[in-house]
């Protein structure tokens, strides 16, 4: 079969939340981009409200990713156009400072955050972030309040990306009203306004070089037939698990023998509660606060919730107990647990797929016995009736095995990391990888740590000022271009050659 | 094709098979005392069955959650407000 060749000044791969930022970006300053997206573009109108449903529709595999290790631990991923921006909850932190400050110290990148705050402020502008309002938070964050309040813990509202939301209860299962401001409703629209070509179904298999410089991509569209891109420029952002599968099977970043490693997760839990008012959790914003009295011991909490299927799923009881329990569902709260981990997997790739390995430390599973005995202080606090640990019965939080530990990854970083010197990291201080020109990294895998917070605005700031790196504007106190006005037709800036 | 089939045919290739044996153990009270003696498997096949058995439209209604209302109220904000 005859393949299909485009040319391009820059080939994205993937369209998540680095890919999609970086092509409206570049598509804005004046550059031919082309956007490969392994999956569909979702309509909106697709959207049931019902998880099972949209478990298979909108996450990679089913949401049933799963890591081999010591305990088994989900991963889910966004498919398709917005990537996992699709199906988060919308949380939106700024990279801490001191996680700038390591990543400057240990990593040797030129980062801070006087030097990132412009870069963080454009995103949040394009994506209207804001704090949500008690009001719209609803019962489920009140009482995490309560308890926060009555224990004297630190604790607010989260800020999210979210335009006219009313509260519909399910962020994770695709919002129903396009509130949530997620990069296929907001960078994609830019990128394609701006004249970039954006391609679902593009599968791509390989980043083609020739030296020590990268050719293109070769790629395979649904119907199977193929597709070469040439591009001086290969941005790939095809997420953490996924980009350094491509890379390997490119034969790339291999080098410095990081590339696969330095997994980290951010693992989290949750626990029920039955309350005696009514909570309703599923009306309002399910993670609309958080709990961060112990965030420098690597504890975090954030509001989880969901209908009652999701409910039903995790909660960790069985048999006649699930069904009552089940049948106050309406007085049932729900909090999250997070650790920031110090534990770190790898992956391996079997037939090019990748395949997880992540076994949980002692200083994290340390963290989670203590987070789960305050997680249970806050709800006892809150007036809870009764509370449920995800634990096996009769298991107390201090005596947890890892085993007993029923773990989601909801943030995987770092597997073709920043790092300056070519021997730690695989890609280097402006994201490029060492040793071969034109090709870049815009996703988590790319982030050198774990951050310790939810991070769709780390990977976006990261993919501007990768961006703006590409189109030679000073990095720093560089007035930038407002974020909705298209380049195309004005001032064209040039590309700088990588 | 239930939701839960479609749920399950999406997951990874070599999980299949072994959810749909979860699935049918746990959909029986002699399959469902044989997994309980393996709490992972249990809670496995317990929380599928779990998932679908509220996924139900009736059961969700009366613990309150109506998701064709949900998305109602969505679609009609999406076409009033010109939403995309």
């Amino acid at each position: 079969m005859t393949p299909t060749t485009l040319s391009a000044d820059v080939c994205v791969i993937g369209a998540g939340a680095g890919g999609a930022v970086l092509a409206a970006e570049l598509a804005e300053g004046g550059m031919r981009v082309v956007v490969l997206e392994q999956g569909p573009e979702h309509d909106p109108d697709s959207f049931t409200a019902r998880p099972p449903q949209m478990l298979a529709r909108l996450y990679r595999d089913g949401g049933q990713t799963i890591t081999l290790g010591d305990p088994p631990i989900a991963v889910p991923l966004g498919k398709g156009i917005g990537g996992t921006t699709l199906i988060n909850s919308g949380t939106c932190f700024r990279t801490p400072p001191q996680v700038l400050e390591r990543w400057h110290r240990e990593f040797g990148l030129d980062v801070d955050e006087q030097s990132m705050r412009q870069y963080f402020e454009r995103v949040e502008e394009a994506l209207s972030v804001s704090e949500v309002t008690p009001e719209l938070a609803g019962n489920n964050a009140a009482v995490a309040r309560q308890g926060a309040e009555r224990l004297g813990w630190s604790h607010g509202y989260l800020r999210r990306n979210a335009k006219g939301c009313v509260g519909s209860g399910v962020c994770a299962f695709g919002c129903p009203t396009s509130a949530k401001q997620h990069t296929g409703i907001t960078y994609i629209p830019r990128a394609r306004s701006a004249g970039a070509t954006i391609l679902t179904g593009a599968d791509v298999r390989r980043v083609e070089v020739s030296g020590r410089r990268v050719e293109g991509v070769e790629a395979k569209r649904a119907d199977g037939s193929p597709l070469l891109v040439k591009s001086p420029i290969v941005a790939i952002a095809a997420g953490t698990i996924h980009t350094p599968a491509l890379l390997a099977r490119s034969g790339l970043g291999g080098d410095s023998g990081q590339l696969g490693h330095n997994l980290a997760l951010h693992p989290a839990t949750g626990a029920f509660a039955r309350m005696e008012q009514t909570v309703n959790m599923a009306r309002g914003v399910p993670q609309s606060f958080y709990v961060d009295e112990f965030a420098d011991q690597g504890i975090m909490f954030e509001g989880v919730a969901g209908p009652p299927s999701y409910a039903a799923m995790s909660l960790p009881v069985s048999g006649r107990r699930h069904a009552r329990i089940m049948s106050q569902y309406p007085q049932l709260a729900q909090l999250g647990l997070m650790v920031s981990d110090s534990s770190r997997g790898r992956l391996h790739f079997l037939a090019s797929r990748p395949v997880i390995r992540y076994d949980l430390n002692h200083t994290d599973l340390e963290r989670f016995r203590t987070g789960l005995a305050r997680l249970q202080q806050l709800f006892e606090a809150a007036g809870a009736l009764e509370v449920f640990l995800p634990l096996p019965p009769g298991v107390a939080p201090r005596a947890a095995r890892r085993r007993d530990l029923k773990l989601i990854g909801f943030h995987p970083l770092g597997t073709a990391r920043a790092d300056a010197r070519p021997g730690h990291g695989v890609v280097d201080g402006q994201l490029q990888l060492h040793g071969i020109e034109g090709v870049y990294v815009a996703d988590g895998s790319a982030v050198p740590s774990a951050l310790g917070v939810n991070p769709q605005l780390t990977i976006m700031a990261l993919a501007t000022r990768l961006a703006f790196h590409l189109l030679g504007v000073a990095a720093a106190h560089a007035p930038l271009p407002a974020p909705a006005a298209p380049a195309r037709g004005g001032a064209h800036v040039r590309p700088r050659t990588p | 094709m239930g939701p839960l089939d479609e749920l399950i045919d999406a997951g990874p290739r070599w999980q299949r098979p072994g959810k749909r044996v979860l699935l049918a153990l746990a959909r029986r009270p002699r399959g469902l005392r044989l997994l309980q003696r393996f709490p992972p498997a249990d809670q496995a096949g317990a929380g599928l069955v779990a998932l679908a058995r509220y996924d139900d439209p009736d059961r969700a209604r009366a613990l309150g959650w109506d998701a064709d209302a949900v998305v109602a109220r969505g679609r009609e904000l999406r076409r009033r407000e010109g939403r995309p």
